[in-house]
C-alpha cells in the first residue's frame, strides 16, 4: 500500500528550531518525529512512501534516502528551486503536493494514506481502512475530540450518525465552533479525489479540496478512534510532547539507550561518576556526553550526544541539542538549547552570541576565545557567594 | 544613557530609560549610576522595566554597581522583563541580587 507524508511546511510556529531543521526532523527524545511515522506505516504494511519536501529539503532527503534502512521504499517530490546554489522552497500546499506527484507518474493508483510529517501518531490504519471501505468512501478523515478551548488551532468538523461530514470550519473561535471534533490531518483517499485538485497551483486539503468535494456532492467521512497524537506544531506543543514521552505517558514509546539508574537512560560512552552527581529522572543522557562532578540534572530532561555538562552546572527540565556545553556557573530551568538559541517553552528565545552568554551555554566544539566582558563576568560569577 | 531619578525618603529610585543594556551602553550606565553613589551613602532601587535586552556587559555593569554599594546601603532591582529575568536566572545572579516585581515592592523592602 502507498502513503504520502506532508513535509513541505515552513514551520513558522516552531521557530527558531525550524531555521535549521524542517519540522518533520525535529527529534522527540532523539528520534525525528517523521521516523516514528515511517516505522508506524511499515508496521501496517504501508511500504511505498512519497514525501513532498521544500523548506530544508536535503535534511529530510539525506536522512531517509531511499527508505531501505527503514525497511520501506521512499521518494521525494521537491517543491522549489535551486537558485545560485541555494535551495529555495516554494511549497504548493498539501493537495497541490499530491497533485504534482499524480501528474508526474500517476503514483496514487489505489487507496492511499496521507499523514502530516509534524505529528507523532499511532493510529490503527487497519481500523481506519475498514471504516473507509465499509462506507465505500473516497475520502476519510481521522478525527479527534479536543478540549473546547483548543478548537481554534484546528479544522473543526461536524458529522452525522453514519460518520458523514456535514460541516467544515477552518480554525473557528471557541464560540463559533460547531463541535470540538477536529481534523487530525490523517486521511485515507481514493485516486478519484484528484479530479477536484487543479494542476500547477497551490491547493490545500482542509481548506480547499474537502470543501470542493462537498460542493460537488461527494460524501466525505470522518472516523473517531483513540490513538496517541503528539502534535509538534509549535514550541509549546513540542515541549509538551517531549515531556509526555519522557514521563511514560505515551503507550508504545520506549526510551532509547540503557536505564543505568532508575529513570535515567543513557546512550553509550557516557562519562559520569554516579555518586558525585545529583540526577532525578526522567532523564536521557546522550552518547559521548560528559557530566561533571556536582552537576544537578532534574527531569524531564533530554541531553544530546557529545554534550559537556561542566562540574556544578544545574539543569532543570531542559532539552539540549547535540554538542551543547553547559558551564559550571549556569543554571538552566525550562530551556531548550538549539542552534545557538536558548529557547523558553513559550517560544521566546535568547540568541547566545548576541547576549554574549557563550560562557554559560555554547557549542562544545567551539574553541573561539570568549570576549573580554564574557571572561570578566565568568570570573566574577564563579567567585560569588551564591546562596 | 538615559536614567530617570526620583528620591524616596533618603533613597533613590533610578529608572533605566533604555530598551537595550548592551556592550555599547554598559560603561555609560555604570558611570551614570556611580554618580548617584558618589554623593554619599544611599540605597538604590534600579527599575529595569523598560529594558528588553541585556547581555553579559550589561549584567557585568549591574554587578559592578552592587560591588560599589557603600556599607549598610542596599541595591534592589525591580521590574525585570522576561528576557532580562531569564539572563539573571541563567547566570544565577538572581540568587545574588534582591529582585522585586514592582518599584513599590522594592521601596518597601528598603524601608524595612
Amino acid at each position: 500500500m502507498k502513503a504520502m507524508i506532508l513535509a513541505a511546511g515552513k514551520g513558522t510556529r516552531v521557530r527558531p528550531i525550524t531555521h535549521v531543521l524542517p519540522k518533520p526532523m525535529i527529534p522527540l527524545v532523539r528520534k525525528p518525529v517523521m521516523e516514528f511515522l515511517v516505522e508506524h506505516l511499515k508496521a501496517h504494511g504501508i511500504k511505498q512512501i512519497m514525501v513532498n519536501t521544500s523548506h530544508l529539503a536535503p535534511v529530510i532527503e539525506e536522512y531517509f534516502r531511499d527508505g531501505d534502512r527503514f525497511g520501506v521504499q521512499m521518494a521525494y517530490s521537491f517543491e522549489g528551486d535551486l537558485i545560485g546554489g541555494q535551495i529555495e522552497g516554494k511549497a504548493i500546499g498539501s493537495a497541490g503536493g499530491m497533485k504534482k506527484i499524480q501528474d508526474f507518474s500517476g503514483f496514487f493508483d489505489e487507496t492511499f494514506v496521507v499523514l502530516c510529517g509534524d505529528a507523532l501518531v499511532d493510529v490503527d490504519f487497519a481500523e481506519v481502512l475498514r471504516f473507509h471501505r465499509e462506507r465505500k468512501s473516497i475520502a476519510t478523515l481521522v478525527l479527534r475530540d479536543v478540549p473546547p478551548d483548543e478548537v481554534s488551532k484546528y479544522g473543526v468538523v461536524q458529522t452525522d450518525a453514519s460518520g458523514r461530514i456535514v460541516r467544515f470550519q477552518e480554525k473557528p473561535t471557541r464560540d463559533q465552533a460547531v463541535s470540538s471534533t477536529i481534523n487530525t490531518g490523517i486521511y485515507v483517499f481514493e485516486p478519484e479525489i484528484f479530479q477536484y485538485i487543479p494542476s500547477g497551483v497551490e491547493f490545500d486539503i482542509g481548506g480547499q479540496l474537502l470543501p470542493e468535494m462537498v460542493r460537488n456532492g461527494q460524501s466525505i467521512y470522518g472516523v473517531t478512534l483513540p490513538f496517541a497524537w503528539l502534535d509538534i506544531g509549535s514550541v509549546p506543543d513540542y515541549w509538551e510532547a517531549t515531556s509526555l514521552l519522557l514521563r511514560g505517558k505515551v503507550a508504545g514509546f520506549t526510551m532509547p539507550g540503557n536505564e543505568l539508574r532508575p529513570g535515567v537512560h543513557c546512550g553509550i560512552n557516557v562519562q559520569i561518576a554516579w555518586d558525585r552527581v545529583h540526577i532525578e529522572g526522567p532523564v536521557y543522557i546522550g552518547s559521548s556526553t560528559s557530566v561533571g562532578d556536582g552537576a544537578t540534572i532534574i527531569g524531564p530532561t533530554v541531553i544530546g550526544s557529545g554534550c559537556v555538562i561542566q562540574p556544578g552546572a544545574e539543569l532543570r527540565e531542559c532539552i539540549l541539542a547535540d554538542y551543547t556545553r553547559i558551564s559550571s556557573v549556569a543554571a538552566l530551568e525550562q530551556k531548550l538549547i538549539f542552534g545557538s538559541k536558548c529557547i523558553d517553552p513559550s517560544g521566546r528565545y535568547l540568541d547566545i552570541e548576541e547576549s554574549q552568554i557563550r560562557w554559560l551555554v555554547d557549542d562544545a566544539r567551539n574553541k573561539e576565545e570568549l570576549s573580554e566582558s564574557e571572561l570578566l563576568l565568568f570570573e566574577e560569577v564563579k567567585n560569588l557567594p551564591v546562596s | 544613557m538615559k536614567l530617570a531619578q526620583r528620591k524616596v525618603g533618603s533613597n533613590i529610585v533610578l529608572e533605566v530609560l533604555e530598551n537595550r543594556l548592551g556592550a555599547d551602553k554598559a560603561v555609560a550606565f555604570k558611570d551614570a549610576v556611580g554618580r548617584h553613589l558618589a554623593a554619599g551613602p544611599v540605597s538604590l532601587v534600579l527599575d529595569l522595566s523598560k529594558v528588553e535586552f541585556i547581555d553579559s556587559s550589561g549584567l557585568g555593569a549591574i554587578l559592578s554597581i552592587l560591588k560599589r554599594m557603600p556599607k549598610g546601603c542596599e541595591l534592589i532591582l525591580c521590574g525585570t522583563t522576561d528576557p532580562v529575568t531569564s539572563m539573571f536566572k541563567l547566570t544565577r545572579l538572581d540568587r545574588v541580587f534582591t529582585m522585586k516585581k514592582t518599584v513599590d515592592e522594592a521601596v518597601s523592602a528598603l524601608s524595612l
